[in-house]
């Protein structure tokens, strides 16, 4: 980690802001190719004619070419307004800043989850390539990804709440008539903690369990899979031979020698994992009625609401990037091969 | 076909039953494709209400859903449309991807670095929602999901093909072939782009899934084809609301071949993997 | 509350998490059954009574947080079950109200004693400037001019108990016109803090505050999840009610809200489809509160001004083409009260929405059809929206299938919310389904609404010379017999004409824990609080 210099990480950072400008345009403009009209659509409560779509359309702004549009958008970004929202009425800010722990929290769990799954069973079936319990494995972590999000989702909610009872209602984060904790974090889990209020703990934990599970199970296979190929080679490596004829333990082998040296490609994986675990998170939230920061985009492209669904997307393409500079810098820590400077 | 590498096929297969019985699911899920519309017992599209929602029977094996529609017909005529999805979309990234991936991966240059950053931006969108709202803007036609699917899928391809492609520029079968006089463009088309092929190919087999899944989900929130179109994803998302009441038949089945269609693929993307490249293997 | 607070203080405001954190916070102190838990599509876009844009749930958030001068009285319909009565108002922040003989003036007096949230007294001046505003919020003006409230100069301030309005004549409009969502009665030394010269009526402030004198004040909310109600002890509008607390929560799955009420884990759960419905039917600890809504309708659109469907006969060959039966039974499985099926064109009574004089009837449809040269058919297509997914979808499989059947050929479209709100205000979209109520229930109203103008709510684009006369006549007509007599004749055109297809009036059906009595339903749709009661 030595080597890792700052200029590294600030060129890093400085090459990733085309890419997220890019992003920023490309949603702007892909916003406003959406056939309808926020105008038309907000401006139609009881009794509102063409005069008051009209003043609402001069007060959004949107009676201005697209070009301009973006300009005052790209302004407005410049002092860290990401506009207001139609949907919730509330600055884009301040809604994002409310959900995005929701969603990390949601992300985090399921990714944990998946890798306690994962990385077991790829070194089980690394050990005993091609036995019944390596294509067990293989069939395991194959349906696991082979489900659609959403049917998951709703059989785990069918089978764990409806018909057994055991998941507490899939309705919200927390126990609503337990006390409630004062938000530091916004993961609840945290806040529960520090505040020692471990009732409201375990129902946090508890209401965490099913979409946590339904987005792991979709992460299983790529970690699964990459775990078992890099920890077949490993294992063939000429340093595992060596530390075998030293005589030491197959245990010692197998988790010291072998799994470090596959770590690496696997770190790699994580990394992309994560990623798209936090972009795909769309239905798991809508189906769990979790408020994060997925289902309120999906909300908000439903309702032609602009801001927030450009919100939306820009803070997902910052996490990626930062995310991506997170992996190389791990890579660099887990390989001292490699140097970053 | 040289016979060391049928026999490497047979090896695998034969260590393998998994993707023995991935190559028999996809033949069926195939034959179903073609053939789904003619062994139809029933025509997918009659509603018969006062016949909703009855459970499976000699008449309708896998029940009707909640217009008396037969679920069994539907589900087997759906087959092809989601494989048409699939095999569209990830054809569709797969040709575009190559050519652009391979050309930029060949030649480099401005072209090479301006495409890149633009990968870089597609790859930093999250795609669920990127594919959601083209589907929006485009409207919810099959072509449009297909154009949907097949752009989220891009950047994968495009940075598969220009880094094979730029890693085997300079590989001792090419230097060979511009000594002996070929051009750029035959040498592309010849010899670098058949032998990345193969890799390409296993990374198709798995993306096909993806694709399915990916339909499913645009019509979980309702962006999907337009009824009364059979369709796997629309028919699991409206049965769903049919579960609590016990007429759990309407999503189980659709769900079911929509769950063993993208194994399938992704099992048979291993197996192929394990033959292309026996090293890669996982 | 300030929004500052819940933002910071996350999911409760300051004071109640620091109570939280003791350990006697109001939740731990107060019993489950003395809190009201509602699951819903929604929750709450502005806290304005006059807001812009305002949704469905700001419409119940400003019910229970507002009073207003006046309100609708309620009806039984069923065992505990209650429906607003349109006809029969009573006073809330009036102790009464009464025309001048010539109806150019109608005076409240204000009940003694009423306060604010903030403890302030309620004075005829907030009365006088929340009318103001009212008349002067863009999102609420054209409302208040159908009941002729145009201008502040109308309102007057006659003694410290008395607020008078001035008309050039007798409106019967005018009165119902301050029972509904946009008159709520505002604290106005409060929210005249918070005004500029831009923004004179505190438009921006009172979106995320409230300055209100209602029977509940808002204990925490997170926007865009859930919002939680306290009761305001010192509420005089009315009774006091029963339900200390009420936590309205958004579940975007219907599924979920319906298990949710099954398993006992919710008190209510609002816009469940009918086939989820009939899941819950008969289940132990649920009932269905099902109530017929008198304002409310479903309907097949037609934009009369677009080809084909500029031709009334085959506005009335589809009219007659519609498989009713199907619909209504296999798809909404009976609930509601059909709008097709009449016997009459000339109608005897003066009542709307009524039954029309339509039924499935192929040959008729033909005819019509070849009455209007489109013997052979044409192409269209159906839209709908992706938000009435569950219903609309299986009706528009069977209109499509019945369509084929005289050679009209139907491709379905269905869209987001958004778009299909934008393509009916420009009045791009040929043939759709949609529902829509009236907010206030006089047969005129109705058609005023819905059968002329220039906006979104005329769906049939529909313009007739002799029907606009009509509802310029009776416009202000108070001879019963002449008022009925033009009304039916009304109805008689709309009949003949068939702009819009009306289906029928679906049924509110709320399913909740059945412990709880008084649900009554309301034009907006949304939960009432204060009437509801625990047993």
């Amino acid at each position: 980690m030595g080597r890792v210099s700052l200029r590294f990480v600030l060129g890093r950072v400085l090459a990733a802001l085309p890419v997220l400008a890019g992003v920023v345009v490309l949603t702007f403009v892909l916003m406003r190719l959406l056939p309808a009209d926020p105008a038309a659509f907000y401006a139609t409560g009881p009794a509102m004619g063409p005069a008051e779509v009209e003043a609402l359309r001069r007060q959004l702004g949107l009676d201005r070419t697209v070009a301009e549009q973006l300009l005052i958008y790209l302004r407005d970004l410049g002092t860290g307004n990401l506009g207001r929202s139609m949907v919730t009425g509330q600055p884009v800010t301040e809604d994002l800043a409310l959900r995005l722990p929701a969603s990390v929290e949601l992300t985090i769990a399921g990714f944990l989850l998946a890798l306690l799954v994962a990385l077991p069973l790829g070194i089980l079936a690394a050990t005993r390539p091609d036995s019944a319990i390596d294509h067990l494995t293989r069939v395991i972590a194959t349906t696991g990804v082979s489900m659609p999000t959403f049917v998951t989702g709703l059989v785990l909610i069918f089978v764990f709440y409806f018909l057994l009872g055991w998941a507490p209602d899939p309705t919200s984060r927390y126990d609503l008539f337990l006390p409630q904790s004062p938000r530091l974090t916004g993961f609840l889990t945290l806040d529960t903690l520090v505040d020692g209020n471990w009732e409201q703990f375990g129902a946090v934990a508890a209401r965490l369990v099913l979409p946590a599970a339904t987005m792991a199970l979709f992460a299983i296979a790529p970690l699964a899979r990459m775990t078992r190929a890099s920890m077949l080679a490993a294992l063939q490596g000429d340093f595992v031979r060596t530390a075998r004829a030293l005589g030491l333990s197959p245990a010692k082998v197998l988790l010291t020698y072998a799994l470090r040296n596959a770590l690496i490609p696997v770190v790699t994986m994580m990394g992309m994992v994560l990623s798209y675990m936090l972009g795909a998170n769309v239905l798991v939230e809508k189906v769990f009625a979790w408020p994060g920061i997925g289902s309120y985009a999906l909300d908000a492209l439903v309702a032609s609401d602009y801001a927030p669904v450009q919100g939306f997307v820009l803070v997902v393409a910052a996490i990626f990037v930062v995310l991506n500079l997170v992996v190389d810098l791990v890579y660099a820590a887990v390989d001292p091969r490699v140097g970053l400077g | 076909m040289s016979g060391a590498t049928l026999r490497h096929i047979r090896h695998v297969v034969a260590t393998n039953p998994v993707t023995l019985a991935a190559v028999l699911l996809f033949a069926a899920i195939l034959l179903a494709a073609l053939l789904g519309a003619r062994l139809a017992p029933l025509d997918p599209l009659q509603t018969d209400v006062a016949r909703a929602l009855r459970p499976p029977s000699a008449v309708n094996w896998f029940g009707t859903d909640h217009l008396g529609r037969d679920v069994f017909s539907r589900t087997l005529v759906a087959t092809r449309l989601d494989l048409l999805i699939a095999v569209s979309a990830v054809s569709l990234s797969f040709v575009a991807g190559c050519a652009v991936g391979a050309l930029t991966g060949y030649f480099g240059g401005l072209a090479d670095r301006v495409v890149g950053r633009l990968v870089d931006v597609l790859m930093a969108f999250p795609l669920f929602v990127l594919a959601m709202a083209m589907v929006a803007a485009l409207g919810n036609t099959v072509a449009n999901i297909i154009y949907a699917t097949a752009i989220i899928n891009l950047p994968f391809y495009i940075r598969f093909a220009r880094a094979e492609v730029n890693l085997r520029r300079a590989a001792g079968y090419v230097l060979s072939a511009r000594l002996a006089g070929a051009s750029d463009g035959r040498i592309l088309a010849r010899v670098l782009v058949p032998n990345i092929m193969p890799v390409m190919v296993v990374q198709m087999s798995l993306n096909m899934g993806w694709a399915i899944l990916n339909a499913a989900g645009l019509s979980f929130i309702g962006m999907g084809v337009k009824p009364p179109t059979p369709e796997w994803g629309i028919m699991v998302a409206q049965g769903a609301s049919h579960v609590t009441s016990g007429h759990w038949w309407v999503a189980l089945f659709p769900g079911l071949a929509l769950v063993v269609t993208v194994f399938a693929f992704n099992l048979l993307g291993d197996g192929l993997r394990d033959i292309v490249d026996p090293r890669r293997r996982t | 509350m300030k929004r500052r607070d819940f933002v910071r203080g996350g999911v409760l405001s300051i004071p109640a998490a620091y109570l939280a954190m003791q350990g006697i916070g109001p939740a731990a102190a107060q019993s489950r059954a003395e809190t009201l838990r509602v699951l819903s599509e929604g929750v709450p876009n502005t806290f304005d009574p006059s807001g812009a844009g305002a949704n469905r749930e700001s419409n119940g958030f400003v019910w229970n947080v507002y009073d207003r001068l006046v309100r609708f009285s309620r009806y039984e319909v069923a065992d505990g079950v209650y429906h607003y009565d349109y006809y029969n108002l009573e006073g809330e922040v009036a102790e009464s109200w009464a025309w001048s003989d010539d109806g150019t003036r109608l005076t409240f007096r204000i009940k003694p004693g009423l306060v604010f949230h903030d403890g302030s007294p309620v004075t005829v001046e907030d009365v006088k400037w929340s009318l103001d505003r009212v008349v002067s919020m863009p999102a609420s003006a054209r409302q208040m001019s159908t009941g002729s409230m145009t201008s502040p100069d109308q309102f007057e301030i006659v003694d410290d108990r008395t607020v008078m309005a001035k008309f050039d004549r007798r409106d019967r409009f005018t009165v119902p016109n301050l029972a509904i969502i946009f008159p709520g009665i505002i604290n106005s030394k409060l929210a005249r803090q918070h005004a500029t010269a831009a923004d004179p009526w505190a438009g921006e402030w009172l979106k995320e505050n409230t300055a209100a004198g209602g029977a509940y004040t808002v204990e925490s909310f997170t926007p865009g999840q859930q919002i939680v109600f306290s009761r305001f002890d010192g509420w005089k509008g009315g009774p006091l009610p029963t339900l200390r607390r009420a936590i309205h929560q958004l579940v975007p799955a219907s599924s979920s809200r319906a298990v949710a009420v099954e398993r006992g884990d919710t008190d209510i759960a609002m816009g469940i489809p009918p086939q989820e419905l009939a899941a819950l039917e008969g289940k132990p600890g649920v009932r269905i509160a099902s109530v017929p809504m008198r304002n409310a309708f479903q309907f097949i659109g037609m934009n009369n001004t677009l080809a084909p469907f500029d031709k009334r006969g085959v506005r009335l060959a589809i009219a007659h083409a519609l498989p009713y039966e199907a619909m209504f039974n296999g798809v909404l499985r009976g609930r509601g009260r059909p709008l097709f099926g009449g016997t009459e064109w000339a109608p005897s009574t003066a009542q709307f929405p009524a039954p029309q004089p339509y039924v499935t009837d192929l040959d008729k449809a033909r005819s019509y059809l070849a009455e209007a040269g489109m013997a052979g058919g044409f192409e269209t297509t159906f839209t709908f929206n992706i938000a009435d997914e569950a219903v609309v979808e299986p009706i528009a499989i069977l209109i499509q299938e019945a369509l084929a059947q005289i050679g009209i050929t139907v491709a379905i479209e269905k869209v987001p919310n958004a778009q299909m709100g934008t393509m009916l205000t420009e009045k791009t979209i040929p043939f759709f389904f949609d529902v829509s109520s009236a907010w206030l229930n006089d047969p005129d109203y109705f058609f005023r609404i819905f059968y002329s103008g220039d906006w979104r709510w005329n769906y049939g684009s529909f313009k007739n010379a002799e029907m606009e006369q009509l509802l310029a006549d009776v416009r202000f007509e108070s001879d019963t017999a002449v008022y009925e007599t033009k009304v039916r004749r009304i109805i008689e055109i709309a009949f003949a004409e068939a702009p819009v297809i009306l289906l029928w009036q679906p049924s509110h059906d709320i399913p909740m824990s059945d412990t709880l009595t008084g649900y009554t339903y309301y034009f907006h749709r949304q939960v009432d609080y204060r009437v509801l009661n625990r047993v």
